[in-house]
């Protein structure tokens, strides 16, 4: 079964997406762009552009440079809007023979479905080749107030593409799928601010929980087709000439390099100014006359930005006021506010929807391509990915066990999906120590006696052997049902010993919510009470090793050395048994010092016996044998009742 | 396997792993309750399997797809950087095009320039960044973007007579469209 990619098919730019481990994503074009234009091409050489390279090319070929097409998809050609634009494009517009508005181009007359096919095709062709599979559906979305004929128009586009448009959905109720609003208990009423690159949008939508399913009606729309970003760029354009003609004299208007390269810093300049409080615009050599070339290097505040777009701006006011009104609501009664298209970003338009709305809109999801994550959520739904997907829980609260210092050692991080499967491989903390304990901890504290003890175990008859040397595997596994069975075997006689953990013997809700709290509130006591658990840990086994060197040596070690070395143990001992981490590490030091010049002569004298060992030298001197994932574990011998 | 020395800390601590699932009450059922039993029981170890099968496949169309990812993200993780880097280099040439005095200084100030250009290249190229100068080449739109069209009978139309700007690719893929002039035929 392939899978049903969500297509948003604008005026100016299209974006194409998909459901993917649950979430949709947006599919990149093979120019790596994630939008693209919505313009088709007929070249002379008989070549069909499509995207980018049409638009690179549209001043050689302006008669066959096709865009905006969606302004006549469905429409007759004696609609208003059609008359409009035949006065603004370049390409022709013809009345077919049913009266529909038709293009005539490359020679001959084509629908508007035909051309929007081509967008579509291209959109499918980059889809297949991420996907890597052939797709043969989609769902695309279509402005609230387009009529039957302009849904069955791009109906028809899709299928002279090559995809079965399982639905058609309006833009504003895509976006607030990709919001996440249908998934809401009860109903839900929903203004959608849509203001993009050419036109703005706005659309009043409830959505409503019938039998547990969620309907979406559009209670009224309204906008302005000829209102968007490209309209705010004008400006700052205009402004940068102005300013650069009163410095030089020349008006940049007329220089067709120049113009593009303000274009470009002046789209780059209004996203800076989202952000900041002012940018600079620096252009060197923007232009050149007789006394030489001349330079733009001007200060763009956001508040002079905003000044030159006022008027821009409060013209969404209307449209949004008649909208609330037609859709028989107050603002007040709106629930949620969403924001899609690129010019939504700037804060002064996002302060003027707080101001019509009477509350912060929502701008969580990315405002450029909501629309088409929202179609690839309805693919996904249509398709069955959706209901098929089990809603997987996940552990509130990580799970480990305890190990030497009291520290608890974490086996799943909190939030792991399950089911899951973990193991860790531990030892043992004395020599010679021949069972260990397995207990079972749940919390986020560092500390196990701060976190919540689910169950313990022990695994004895380990044979004898150096301290770190027995390996213990320690597995966590959680079953679907939030079950969890933790085990312990020892690799080398293969005994084993375990313990079924049930959800009831787990927390509620509220004391998982604490205990997360709990944590971030003791965040920086708890590390520091880890950090001298470690430096105790590593004092530990240095105080081992020392011994070790000392007692392989024998008669090599001077009587001066010994007692040295002897004395360096006995102060980190009691430094172990303060609270104080410096005094630790001091003592670590000069024992590791002292035992230092020892491991280096054991080895050096093995050297001149012929055994190069001088990478151990580095091992025994400092820390103690350790494997990189072994952790010390604290293992009590099964007689004691330590705890 | 139990143990003697087990600490039975809480009810729930058991020395053996249980097997889950096998909750079946023994209750005595005709033959045909047997085999409806059966039969519901292998249609839902099919579905199980399926969704096996198709968790296990998503899973490997999700790894391969991250690998991609991420070989994408190595290979073109620059661009945005790269791209921002491009008017530093626009700005150098253009400032190398303008016509000077020939008195020394100034020369000195174009010779640094000039050797400051080509660190610039040099270090883009090292990134698998170029330079895209069509001058002369057929129009190609993958490449290059139309500023604007000129009559002329010194070049073939529809080739590029001037660039104003240099492109750019990035590991054989386009960062920056050259921005030329074509040549346009005298007659149309």
């Amino acid at each position: 079964m392939s899978r049903i990619i969500g297509i948003d098919l604008g005026t100016t730019n299209s974006c194409v997406a998909i459901l993917e481990g649950g979430k949709p994503r947006v599919i990149e074009n093979s120019e790596g762009a994630r939008t693209t234009p919505s313009i088709v091409a007929f070249t002379p050489d008989n070549e069909v552009l499509v995207g980018q390279s049409a638009k690179r090319q549209a001043i050689t070929n302006p008669k066959n440079t096709l865009y905006a097409v969606k302004r006549l998809i469905g429409r007759r050609f004696k609609d208003a809007e059609v008359q409009k634009d035949l006065h603004l494009v370049p390409f022709q517009i013809v009345g077919a023979d049913n009266g529909d508005a038709w293009i005539e181009a490359n020679g001959k007359k084509m629908a508007p479905p035909e051309v929007s096919a081509r967008v579509l095709m291209k959109l499918k062709k980059d889809a297949e080749a991420f996907l890597g599979e052939e797709i043969t559906e989609a769902v695309i979305t279509v402005p609230a107030y387009f009529n039957d004929s302009q849904r069955q128009a791009t109906k028809d586009a899709g299928r002279i593409a090559g995809l079965e448009v399982k639905r058609i959905i309006n833009e504003p109720t895509a976006a607030a799928m990709a919001f996440g609003l249908d998934r809401k208990q009860g109903d839900m009423k929903v203004a959608v601010y849509d203001l993009g690159g050419g036109t703005f949008d706005v659309s009043i939508i409830e959505i409503a929980e019938v039998d547990g399913e969620h309907q979406f009606e559009v209670l009224s729309t309204n906008g302005d087709t000829h209102l968007g970003g490209e309209d705010f760029d004008l400006r700052i354009i205009d402004w940068l000439c102005e300013e650069f003609k009163k410095e030089s004299g020349i008006d940049l208007h007329s220089d067709p390099l120049a113009l593009q390269r303000l274009k470009e810093a002046a789209e780059k300049a209004k996203i800076e100014l989202s952000s900041s409080q002012q940018t600079d615009i620096n252009l060197p050599y923007v232009t050149a006359d007789a006394s030489g070339p001349k330079h733009l290097n001007l200060k763009l505040t956001r508040a002079k930005l905003e000044s030159l777009v006022e008027d821009l701006v409060f013209r969404t006011r209307g449209p949004c006021e008649t909208a609330i009104k037609d859709s028989g609501l107050k603002a007040s009664e709106i629930d949620e506010i969403i924001l899609v298209g690129g010019q939504s970003r700037m804060p002064k338009v996002q302060e003027i929807v707080t101001e019509i709305f009477g509350k912060e809109p929502r701008k969580d999801v990315n405002a450029d391509e909501a629309v088409a994550l929202g179609a690839a959520i309805q693919g996904g739904v249509l398709g069955g990915q959706v209901k098929d997907v089990l809603l997987l829980d996940v552990t509130p609260l990580s799970l480990g066990i305890e190990t030497l210092g009291g520290v608890m050692t974490k086996l799943i991080e909190k939030n792991t999906t399950i089911p899951t499967k973990t193991g860790q491989v531990f030892s043992t903390a004395d020599d010679n120590q021949t069972a260990v304990t397995i207990h079972v901890l749940q919390g986020e504290r560092e500390m196990s006696k701060d976190n919540k003890s689910l169950g313990r175990f022990d695994l004895a008859d380990i044979p004898p052997s150096p301290r770190g040397m027995p390996q213990i595997e320690v597995t966590f596994d959680i079953d679907a049902n939030g079950i969890l069975h933790v085990s312990a075997k020892d690799k080398a006689t293969q005994k084993e010993q375990s313990i079924r953990i049930t959800a009831s013997s787990g927390l509620s809700d509220d004391e998982i919510k604490r205990m997360v709290q709990d944590a971030e509130l003791h965040a920086e006591e708890d590390k520091k009470l880890h950090e001298l658990v470690q430096a105790r840990n590593q004092a530990d086994s240095l105080i081992h090793a020392s011994q070790k060197t000392v007692s392989e040596l024998g008669d090599g070690v001077e009587a001066a050395e010994k007692s040295q070395i002897e004395d360096a143990i006995k102060a980190l001992k009691e430094a172990m048994n303060s609270d104080d981490k410096t005094l630790i590490d001091q003592k670590t030091e000069q024992l590791s010092e002292a035992s230092q010049k020892l491991a280096e002569r054991l080895y050096a004298q093995k050297g001149a016996e012929g055994m190069g060992a001088n990478e151990s030298a580095a091992e025994s001197g400092h820390q103690g044998t350790q494997a990189d994932d072994i952790v010390d574990a604290e293992f009590e011998e099964v007689k004691d009742d330590k705890k | 396997m139990s143990h003697d020395d087990i600490l039975p800390e809480d009810g729930e601590a058991q020395a053996q792993t249980e097997t889950p699932g096998l909750e079946s009450t023994l209750e005595i059922r005709t033959p045909e309750e047997w085999a409806e039993a059966l039969a519901k029981a292998e249609q839902k170890a099919q579905e199980n399997w399926d969704k096996a099968l198709r968790t296990q496949a998503d899973l490997e169309n999700l790894k391969r797809r991250s690998e991609k990812d991420l070989q994408n993200a190595h290979r073109f993780g620059i661009e945005k950087f790269a791209r921002e880097l491009l008017p530093v280099a626009d700005s150098l040439e253009l400032g190398l095009s303008v016509e000077t005095a020939n008195s020394p200084d100034i020369q000195k100030l174009r010779e640094g320039m000039e050797l400051t250009l080509k660190q610039l290249r040099s270090s883009l190229e090292k990134f698998n960044v170029v330079a895209v100068d069509p001058e002369g080449e057929k129009f190609n739109p993958e490449r290059h973007q139309a500023m604007a069209m000129q009559p002329t009978d010194e070049a073939e139309p529809h080739t590029v007579l001037k660039v104003y700007q240099k492109g750019y690719l990035i590991s054989d893929r386009l960062l920056r469209p050259a921005m030329v002039v074509v040549a346009q035929d005298i007659g149309s």
